[in-house]
């Protein structure tokens, strides 16, 4: 069959591009044990270096390749100073916290720089290409595959040979040791941050170059390419990365072959979750284990609770119900209604990652989730809405808990990672499950929010409903907290080890905690589903689970009130600096890193 | 809430023309559409279109000696931002019609706003065909996916295709679109070999473009964006795929020649809007934008100067209100515009019929009409 | 020796080709105080870690009142009343230190174990939120019961019973640990170094207090390095090195084996090695 052999060259050029990203992204990993979300904003940035050096000073090649080497190492030295070293002594959900608000940052900043608009970046090398096959590779395919080669080679005889490299390997081994045997730990993060920054830069230019097409919008893709095909190969290890993203690309494209292109990425995050199930350190881990008493520390930050007195709570609740009463204002209903469903995903987000310590950057898919399963409830089978709704919570659990479950027995980064993995593998299911779903027409005419033949559809209505349901759930979830599952839950965000010493299941516990939240996040989702009466598989993407996630570390991790704060705020502050349009994420994300470094426990702090 | 509404006012100022203020209080229609967000690039070109249209309208003196303007609210195409803009908007009585939002979720998310508020929702890049169906006051010139496809499947026959494999977005766009083309295409004695979606953040299509191959088609059928579209001619080229490339009228925009270099050279391009067309309104539209902004304009700009021209003569012909836009739009026949030669809305469908095709050929790197010789 | 309590026999442990446990058998008797000692990286720690489930022999069987427990997950070996405390304190930092020990009762909890079958986790979290009287009533008890086992150590930890255990002193974070094992009302009790970090007081304060565990009849299996408690406490005594039993029996005839005099001393310089990254 020569098509195999096609798919196969076309996977591993692919996978080479994967490679360029996956070896920076080990390395930072392998020293820090941090996953850089602001990789590809690096990455990024190095395409745009790249084309104004071509654009502007008409650099040549190796030339702009050197520009970007530097301005990009110069880049990551900056983001290791100002963004992760202050974090030293935080708790490790804060440095990954930090780099996803970089990532925001830098992105806003290429693309108030450079418009959004894709703009081509050429290649100046000479136009030969040889046939393989029945497809060709030209000088761009093997200069990217000699970068990724060579910047693995060299990488490796830099660890193995120089001093430096010495210094990286004891303090990735053991960074306390390392200090304490006069490695300077913070010049070795330094570096670290360089080299990958710099060969990220690079990879961006290359790929840029290849594509013949750079946008602010390629960041997000490489990370998250780059993130996959270094699970496969084991977190932290640079060859394993190669191989894995040469794996990642075959895959794809032996996927793409049997199936076509919509199943693709379905291909890759599949791939994804049974690596991280069944071989968590990777596939070219070797068998070597440690043992299992790690270190002690947490995920998240120790804080006090700042106590909000009951009648300040009753307040609030009282003037939130009497808003509507203010008439002509359905503006400020509709934002505010927007909040208490974003609240409801906040309190559910807030239970996993804050209470039981399961960071999760797929919270959306639980939104999708619910908001088709009530649509298709009340359309294909004729439900009432009333009884569509919490039934929709009830699926979303279910089917929620159950793609999670899986992920129970993983830690830390890795939940981060599944997550996001399940969230997308969600999202593509209800894309390619046409029969079920309407693929990408997605639901339309789905019925207004009603209890009986009363139809809320007014403002007003839509808006009290939406209270009631976040009063309830807010409710109950304070009431959790408060029984011995709320005790046995934050015992596992602390320390699971010790907990599971003292007769606590994980999995009982983690499936307990995330069917609660899936209810939850699920009924918010079917509420949405009937205020807008039009879903499809865009209509809860992946920046809605990190804004949920920013309103959860704003209000303080498993902290219900904080939750439903950070949902009003994040909700109205947007809303309220519309008039600085373009501004807005970036504002965004600076926010979100000023309030990691100066206050990781959030305004009313973690419980 | 004070805030925002001075910000709104703030904005209503800053997109009139600076040069000829009118004094009168200006007429406004709410724009809903992306300004941040992965879409953003759209919604800048809207802007160009606007304010290109209201440079004309307004230095003419405006509509009964007010000036025509517009608030644009970004919405990031993002479904829960637009129905707070719709809100906005709705109770806002300065606002007497609603142009966008650009994507379906956000724009039909926000429909039962606009339609309960009777609230023109005019949705010029909507081809959804369920989004005039969402009520009385969704309009849409956007061109018909079910009018424009047969065009398509037509040149096809017209090229000497025989045995065409389609590429398409796998988006509610792309599907609307294949799903027409696949429609028409038998009627012409074309049979297709393979319709194949992708995602629309993707970017390597080699295997992609292995699996149509496979198919031993004799054409390639683009249901694409720009971007998207360059994407694909380049890596055709690159593996040395010699078909040829026929695409949709959402691949005009030069853009698509300088994504898509040597490999979209030679390919055949489908278009409402030429800039070498020697009707006078596009004439004037292409020498305008070009003096303006120093580049070539696309269809969505095209799109969105039609549209602030049409709602600046139904304000004049019908009256600046909410109620007349809904009446102007039923009745107003034969408006001329550079994406269809006259613009009358079907009162059924609320959309319009009769853009106006034709083929166009990138030779040396622009476009060029077709000169009637069949592909090889 | 009457019928062991816990047995483990021909325990062996190794990771990447070091062998941390190497042919380990130990047996405890119901009411007996064991005590393992040996240098740094002797293999006690690694052979804690199998005892309670957190990580799986290669080789060897452990039994435990009669049951096999080889492989069993670790909530299910503190389910049949094996606590255990850690080397370096493993307390719930957010968590008060009324939930901390609170914790440690968990497996007796009747709010967490409905019975019904294929639906307990369901009914779990619909008994926590509705909280009928009886599962009021449980915690209130349990409550009580904690503030009980709190003065076991004297005002050190009854006033501090609200504050995150985050913001305890390091002694009083073992102390903690201790207590939370104690709520588990333990058959067997696992110490690993619970006065490590403490300076000679407190040691003797814990000191006492263990000493007064052992005369309520707990069964104890400590590890320590401070011999002198050791010496004090112990019925029996092993030492390990190199993951092997060098020595075994009465506290003092350990004390003066050759074997484990050599042991220490030769391991008094070593440091420890840098591995590899790649």
């Amino acid at each position: 069959m020569g098509s195999w052999l096609d798919y196969t060259i076309n996977g591993l050029i692919i996978g080479n591009i994967y490679a360029l990203v996956a070896v920076g992204l080990a390395l930072i990993f392998g020293v820090s044990h941090l996953i850089n979300f602001a990789h590809g904003s690096v990455y990024a940035v190095g395409a745009y270096v790249g084309w104004a050096c071509f654009t502007y000073l008409n650099l040549p090649l190796p030339l702009t390749a050197l520009v970007v080497i530097m301005v990009c190492g110069g880049l990551g030295v900056l983001i290791e100073r100002l963004g992760l070293r202050p974090l030293a002594g935080a708790p490790r959900i804060a440095p990954l916290l930090a780099t996803i608000g970089i990532s925001l940052v830098i992105d806003q900043v290429l693309q108030i720089l450079f418009t959004p608009d894709p703009r081509a970046l050429p290649s100046p090398l000479p136009e030969w290409r040889i046939t393989i096959g029945s497809g060709t590779i030209g000088a761009l395919d093997v200069l990217i595959a000699a970068t990724g080669l060579v910047s693995a080679v060299v990488l490796y005889g830099f660890l193995r040979f120089t001093r430096l490299g010495w210094a990286v390997r004891a303090t990735a081994q053991d960074r306390d040791a390392a200090r304490q045997v006069g490695v300077d730990t913070d010049a070795v993060n330094r570096a670290v941050f360089a080299i990958a920054s710099a060969l990220g830069g690079l990879s961006g230019l290359l790929v840029g170059m290849y594509f013949n097409h750079i946008d602010p919008a390629m960041s997000f893709q490489a990370t998250l390419k780059g993130v996959v095909a270094q699970v496969i190969g084991g977190m932290g290890n640079v060859p394993g990365a190669v191989a894995g993203s040469l794996l990642l690309g075959l895959t794809e494209s032996w996927g793409v072959a049997l199936f076509g292109s919509s199943y693709r990425n379905l291909f890759s995050f599949v791939l994804l979750l049974l690596i991280l199930v069944l071989r968590p350190n990777g596939l070219f881990a070797s068998a070597r284990t440690t043992p299992p008493e790690p270190m002690t520390g947490t995920f998240i930050a120790p804080s006090r609770v700042v106590r909000v007195p009951p009648w300040a709570v009753g307040l609030a609740v009282a003037a939130a119900i009497c808003v509507p009463l203010i008439p002509a204002i359905p503006y400020v209903l509709q934002v505010l209604t927007n909040a208490w469903l974003m609240a409801m995903l906040a309190i559910s987000l807030t239970l996993v990652a804050g209470t039981l310590g399961q960071v999760s950057l797929g919270h959306a898919a639980l939104l999708l989730l619910g908001a088709y399963a009530s649509a298709l409830l009340t359309l294909d089978s004729g439900w009432p809405v009333w009884l569509s709704v919490p039934t929709a919570g009830v699926l979303t659990a279910v089917i929620g808990t159950a793609l999670v479950a899986p992920a129970f027995r993983l830690r830390s980064h890795y939940v981060s990672i599944a997550t996001l993995g399940i969230g997308e593998i969600v999202s593509l299911v209800i894309l390619n499950w046409e029969s079920l779903t309407r693929g990408p027409m997605g639901v339309t005419n789905i019925p207004p929010l009603a209890i009986g033949g009363l139809e809320l559809d007014s403002p007003q209505a839509s808006y009290w409903s939406s209270l009631a349901v976040l009063i309830v759930l807010a409710g109950l979830q304070l009431r959790l907290l408060r029984s011995h599952l709320g005790r046995t839950f934050r015992a596992i965000r602390d320390d699971d080890v010790a907990a599971r010493a003292y007769g606590v299941s994980l999995d009982r516990y983690k499936g307990i905690g995330f069917a609660f939240a899936g209810f939850g996040a699920g009924m918010s989702g079917a509420i949405a589903a009937h205020l807008y009466s039009y879903i499809n598989n865009e209509t809860f993407t992946s920046t809605v689970s990190i804004t949920a996630l920013t309103m959860v570390i704003l209000g303080g991790m498993g902290n219900v009130l904080g939750g439903i704060l950070g949902a009003v705020a994040l909700t109205a502050l947007p809303e309220l600096f519309r008039g600085t349009a373009e501004y807005r994420m970036l504002i965004y994300g600076v926010v979100l890193l000023l309030l990691i470094r100066f206050r990781p426990q959030g305004v009313l702090g973690t419980v | 809430m004070v805030l925002s509404r001075r910000l709104l006012l703030a904005a209503a100022t800053a997109s009139l023309p600076l040069g000829r203020a009118i004094a009168a209080e200006p007429i406004l229609a709410g724009v809903s559409g992306p300004l941040t967000g992965p879409n953003a690039q759209y919604g800048a070109q809207w802007k160009r279109g606007f304010d290109l249209a209201l440079d004309q309208i307004n230095g003419a003196g405006g509509v009964k000696g007010r000036p025509v303007a517009y608030v644009f609210e970004d919405s990031q195409a993002d479904p829960r931002q637009a129905v707070a803009v719709a809100q906005k908007f709705v109770a806002d009585p300065k606002i007497i019609i609603e142009l966008g939002d650009f994507a379906s979720p956000a724009s039909m998310a926000a429909s039962p706003i606009y339609q309960r508020a009777k609230l023109v929702q005019f949705g010029f890049t909507n081809s959804h065909p369920d989004f005039t169906k969402g009520g009385d006051h969704m309009w849409s010139n956007s061109t018909n996916q079910a009018e424009e496809q047969p065009h398509l499947a037509e040149f096809a026959a017209k090229l000497g295709f025989r045995r065409p494999a389609v590429l398409h977005l796998n988006t509610d766009w792309g599907r609307t679109a294949k799903d027409a083309f696949l429609k028409a295409a038998p009627g012409l004695g074309l049979e297709v070999t393979t319709a194949e979606g992708y995602l629309p953040a993707e970017q390597d299509f080699r295997p992609t473009l292995v699996r149509a191959r496979d198919s031993k088609p004799d054409g390639l059928v683009l249901l694409s964006y720009y971007a998207d579209g360059a994407l694909i001619c380049r890596q055709a080229h690159d593996t040395g795929l010699a078909l040829p490339m026929l695409t949709a009228t959402s691949t005009y925009s030069p853009k698509f020649i300088e994504l898509g270099g040597a490999g979209v050279e030679g390919a055949y391009v489908l278009s409402t809007f030429f800039p070498g067309d020697p009707r006078p309104e596009v004439q004037s539209f292409v020498a305008a934008y070009r003096a303006k902004y120093s580049q070539e304009p696309d269809s969505f700009s095209a799109g969105a100067f039609d549209t602030m021209m049409l709602f600046a003569t139904l304000c004049d012909h019908y009256g600046p209100t909410r109620e007349a836009m809904q009446a102007g739009l039923l009745d107003i026949k034969d408006m001329p515009s550079v994406i269809y030669g006259k613009v009358t809305f079907n009162p059924e469908t609320r959309r319009v019929q009769g853009a106006n095709y034709r083929l166009l050929r990138v030779k040396n790197g622009s476009f060029t009409v077709w000169d009637g010789v069949k592909a090889a | 020796m009457s019928q062991p309590l816990l047995h483990a026999t021909g325990i062996f442990r190794s990771f990447g080709g070091i062998q941390a446990v190497a042919g380990v058998d130990v047996a405890i008797a119901p009411g007996e105080f064991l005590s393992i000692i040996g240098p740094n990286g002797a293999g006690k720690t690694t052979l804690f870690n199998l005892l309670s489930g957190h990580d799986v022999p290669g080789s060897g069987q452990i039994s435990f009142d009669g049951k096999t427990i080889t492989g069993w997950a670790p909530e299910r070996i503190a389910s049949l009343g094996i606590a255990r405390t850690f080397q370096h304190g493993r307390v719930f930092g957010n968590l008060s230190v009324r939930d901390n020990i609170l914790v440690g009762a968990h497996h007796r909890l009747r709010a967490a174990k409905p019975h019904l079958p294929g639906l307990g986790a369901l009914a779990e979290l619909l008994i926590a939120l509705i909280r009928p009287a009886s599962v009021a009533r449980e915690e209130q008890a349990l409550a009580a019961e904690v503030a009980e086992i709190a003065t076991l150590f004297g005002d050190r930890l009854t006033p501090r019973l609200d504050q995150p255990a985050f913001s305890l002193s390091y002694a009083n974070r073992r102390r903690v640990e201790i207590a939370r094992a104690l709520a588990l009302h333990p058959r067997l009790l696992l110490l690993d170094e619970p006065t490590a970090g403490m300076n000679e007081s407190e040691t003797a304060e814990m000191t006492t207090i263990i000493g007064g565990l052992k005369a309520q009849g707990h069964t104890i299996l400590l590890i320590e390095h401070k011999l002198d408690l050791v010496m004090r406490l112990s019925d029996r005594v092993i030492a390990m090195d190199d993951g092997r039993i060098i020595a075994e029996g009465p506290p003092e005839a350990v004390r003066q084996d050759p074997a484990v005099i050599e042991a220490y001393l030769g391991h008094s310089h070593i440091g420890r090695a840098v591995e590899t990254v790649t």
